[in-house]
């Protein structure tokens, strides 16, 4: 039941269903009834990417090939762009390995770029040594007819930091998966994400963070907006291991329906085996404040400015917890594109 | 503070678990085992109806075919459903018709229990204090049913499953397995082959019932399982509120509990359901023995306007596997839950409740506080969703967990689903042990830890205390107080 596997052997029978639990809200054995051929090569230039200015490094995986090491050597730090382009109706998987040595840092940028119906995989490991730092930035362009499932696997170290927003827009079906194994020890985390849906897209943002040793951190907000007929889910989880106290983990998630046929699923789930912890998580749905919209509409702005505006800051608590300051600023506009109609 | 004297009372002159006695008396069993004979044994002991008959044996096909359900975070060994009677009574006298005529080794465990099955007893009371009919269930038979006269009278009818398939058949057929299918799920369809007994409740429109009803379930016989089905009926404009209690002695042996609720409220009804389960949680240290309680719960709100609520304290079963839900179909109707479960020693519970939005304004609110204890396990699991037609759907969710004890776990699985721009649904959840400071702050007043504990808890689980019917509210702060018994130290 990997997709690798399913890509690699052309196997519909191993793609993930709604009767597998985690994979309820995404199904793809229902989606997808014959799985395409593998990708060709990527034809032509891709052009550069959003986040070339900032990176000091640029790497491109395109139609699954390319190599993907990186390795940020004790003490230094990296910028770097990943871009991972999918282009036509072919399947592709990719590899990344992402290494930091103790007290290295790194500005992630990642980039999902794609056009056609391609059915695309990656998978990203990412191990940070003591003391590491790590803030990612997941900008997720799929084409409308993409499937696209991201999966990440974080090992973090004591004392290390990992922060990471995610930005999607969703895709046929596309997940952007994240798990991380915590080892307490004063390491800290935070997993954001926004999702921005219009039209069929569909977007789904998983979390899985297991705590393993005392003393871990963890915070989490993700905030979304759909419209149209799109459906954005998130699934949460923060598993608490025996022994593992002083755990402080909070999750929130908040998303707004702006039609009658959208829809959001959500699951925010604590797992907890440990007594000393304090764990909360928030979830709320719902459609944009009225009164808020009345505010602004007496003060003569038009409606669909006055509700850009209040989408715009609804998710920019998200944005504004970004590092990074040009990369903040070039998220920002990034969403503001999305929310106007 | 007078609650909390009698709390510190009652647990100093306790056993751990006061139900566990066995009532020695002569009892008619089924063969051990379960096939179609013993589906056809049952239903021809009740003297049932062909249809009834039908029904049952279509249910039993069903479950032949279906799996046991292994999502729930629960762990037990597979069970063996033919190692198991599906049918103990006790021996019957011909044709009861007064109390008089039971069997007095069986009025005697009531006592014991504290449930007033004689009239005169419970009017005993002082003049004025709350009554309540009493729907008892022991092993498969309802044994009896008091009030039944008064109720008449004002057109409720309380009696038995068996006897309300006999007396009224319309009804049963009309409303029964409408709310829970028959092949809802594996549990309940195993409900539907066997089902023995259980309490059936009509109300009819505008009528708000006279006094409290309950059912108290005593499981007794070894080897055992308990099925019963309860189907209440709040018909137009109807109010009724219902108590649910159950106990069963210690046994090294698991036993099974697999039961049905169907509540139905049409136009302007209303039901308040309550339960306090305290089935023999099994011996806390080495975890033997103790009920499985897999129960399926489903409220119907046909009606526009129709409000169901149901309250829950769940301090016994080895194992729990329990989501009271609702269903709201009608304009503006309404779903409550509000729960305590509380688990210690080796309990497993996964329990939670499902609102389902179907109809416009709909509202729903949950507040469900678990506590674990001990080696314990403790889930709250549930789904709030709200259909394309559900506009302005609303729902609040509270759950928290406290946690006692280094061993213990909690678990919080909270499914959103939201199909319409025009829902508003929110959902919070904490997850913490008791506070130090707390805890520092009332035993310097003097309260020794267990007390303090105590205190603490009973503050905790207070938002859903205070909707339980007042005689189950003294009852069930004891509970929480027994149940957690040296869970401290």
């Amino acid at each position: 039941m990997s997709l690798t596997s399913a890509i690699r052997d052309r196997d519909v029978a191993q793609l993930p269903s709604r009767r597998d639990e985690d994979w309820r809200w995404t199904d793809l054995r229902g989606l997808i009834r014959i799985l395409p051929q593998p990708s060709p090569p990527f034809a032509g230039d891709p052009g550069a990417g959003v986040f070339d200015p900032l990176a000091t490094q640029v790497v491109t995986l395109a139609n699954g090939r390319g190599e993907a090491v990186i390795y940020v050597p004790a003490g230094e730090t990296a910028w770097v762009a990943l871009r991972i382009l999918s282009q036509g109706d072919g399947a592709h998987a990719a590899r990344v390995s992402i290494t930091l040595a103790d007290g290295a840092r790194l500005h992630l940028f990642e980039t999902y770029e794609g056009e056609g119906g391609y059915v695309a995989q990656t998978s990203l490991a990412l191990t940070l040594g003591e003391g590491a730092g790590v803030e990612r930035i997941v900008l997720a362009a799929d084409s409308a007819g993409g499937v696209s499932i991201s999966q990440a696997e974080v090992t973090l170290s004591p004392k290390s930091e990992f922060a990471q927003t995610v930005l999607t827009c969703g895709g046929r079906r596309q997940r952007i998966e994240t798990r991380v194994a915590h080892p307490g020890g004063h390491a800290s985390l935070r997993l954001d994400g926004v999702y921005l849906l219009a039209d069929k897209a569909h977007a789904d943002l998983t979390t899985v963070v297991t705590h393993a040793g005392v003393d871990g951190l963890t915070e989490q907000l993700t905030k979304g907006v759909v419209r149209d007929q799109a459906r954005g889910v998130f699934q949460g989880r923060i598993v608490v291991r025996e022994g593992a106290d002083r755990t402080d983990a909070k999750m929130g998630h908040h998303a707004l329906i702006l039609s009658d046929r959208a829809e959001v699923d959500a699951k925010p789930e604590l797992e907890i085996y440990a007594d000393d912890v304090a764990c909360a998580h928030g979830n709320t749905v719902g459609a944009l404040d009225e009164d808020a919209m009345f505010y602004a509409r007496q003060r003569g702005m038009p409606e669909a400015d006055a509700r850009a505006l209040l989408t715009e800051a609804f998710v920019g608590q998200v944005i504004d917890r970004i590092d990074h300051n040009e990369a903040r600023d070039l998220v920002r506009g990034w969403a503001a594109e999305r929310l106007r109609p | 503070m007078a609650a909390v004297t009698q709390t510190v009372e009652q647990v100093a002159g306790l056993e751990k678990y006061k139900h566990g006695f066995v009532t020695d008396i002569e009892q008619d069993f089924a063969p051990k085992g379960l096939n179609a004979d013993i589906v056809r044994f049952i239903s021809a002991k009740k003297n049932e109806p062909e249809w009834m008959l039908a029904w049952r044996l279509d249910a039993f096909e069903r479950w032949l075919a279906m799996d046991e359900p292994d999502w729930a975070k629960v762990n037990f060994p597979k069970i063996d459903y033919q190692d198991s009677y599906y049918y103990a009574a006790p021996k019957e006298k011909v044709g009861i018709n007064s109390l008089d005529e039971v069997d007095p080794d069986i009025l005697e465990t009531y006592k014991k229990l504290g449930i007033p099955l004689r009239e005169q007893e419970v009017l005993a009371g002082v003049i004025g204090s709350p009554r309540y009919a009493v729907d008892a269930v022991f092993d498969s038979v309802s044994v009896v049913t008091t009030f039944k006269k008064e109720l008449a009278q004002v057109g409720v009818i309380f009696c038995s499953m068996s006897e309300a398939i006999r007396e009224h058949p319309e009804l049963v057929r009309k409303y029964l397995g409408t709310v829970v299918p028959v092949s809802d799920n594996y549990f309940a369809c195993l409900n539907a082959a066997v089902f023995s007994d259980g309490s059936f409740v009509y109300v009819p429109p505008g009528v708000r019932c006279p006094m409290e009803l309950s059912t108290y379930f005593r499981i007794n016989a070894e080897n055992s399982g308990q099925f019963e089905r309860t189907l209440i009926i709040a018909d137009k404009g109807a109010y009724v509120s219902y108590l649910e209690g159950c106990t069963a002695p210690m046994r090294d042996e698991n036993q099974l509990h697999a039961a049905v609720v169907e509540l139905i409220t049409l136009d302007d009804a209303e039901i308040k359901y309550s339960t306090v389960q305290n089935w023999y949680p099994g011996d806390p240290e080495t975890g033997k023995g103790g009920i499985y309680n897999f129960v399926t719960k489903r409220a119907d709100c046909r009606g526009d306007r129709s409000k169901v609520s149901w309250t829950q304290v769940e301090t016994g079963s080895a194992i729990t596997w329990k989501y009271p839900s609702c269903v709201l179909r009608g304009e503006g109707s309404s779903g409550e839950f509000y729960s305590i479960a509380i688990t210690n020693g080796r309990q497993q519970a996964d329990t939670g409740t499902k609102m389902i939005h179907l109809g416009a304004n709909t509202r729903s609110r949950i507040i469900a506080k678990g506590i674990s204890a001990g080696r314990s396990s403790n889930t709250y699991r549930g789904l709030v969703s709200a259909h394309p037609k559900a506009k302005g759907a609303r729902n609040f969710t509270q759950c928290d967990s406290l946690l006692i004890g280094k061993q213990c776990a909690a678990h919080t699985v909270p499914y959103i689903e939201a199909r319409n721009g025009q829902a508003k649904f929110e959902h919070e959840a904490t997850t913490t042990r008791l506070s130090e400071d707390q805890l520092f702050y009332v035993m310097q007043r003097g309260l020794s830890q267990e007390e303090a504990v105590q205190l603490l808890v009973n503050g905790f689980v207070k938002d859903v205390l205070q909707e339980l019917p007042m005689e189950f509210a003294v009852e069930a702060q004891k509970l929480v107080a027994i149940s957690l018994e040296g869970s401290v130290g």
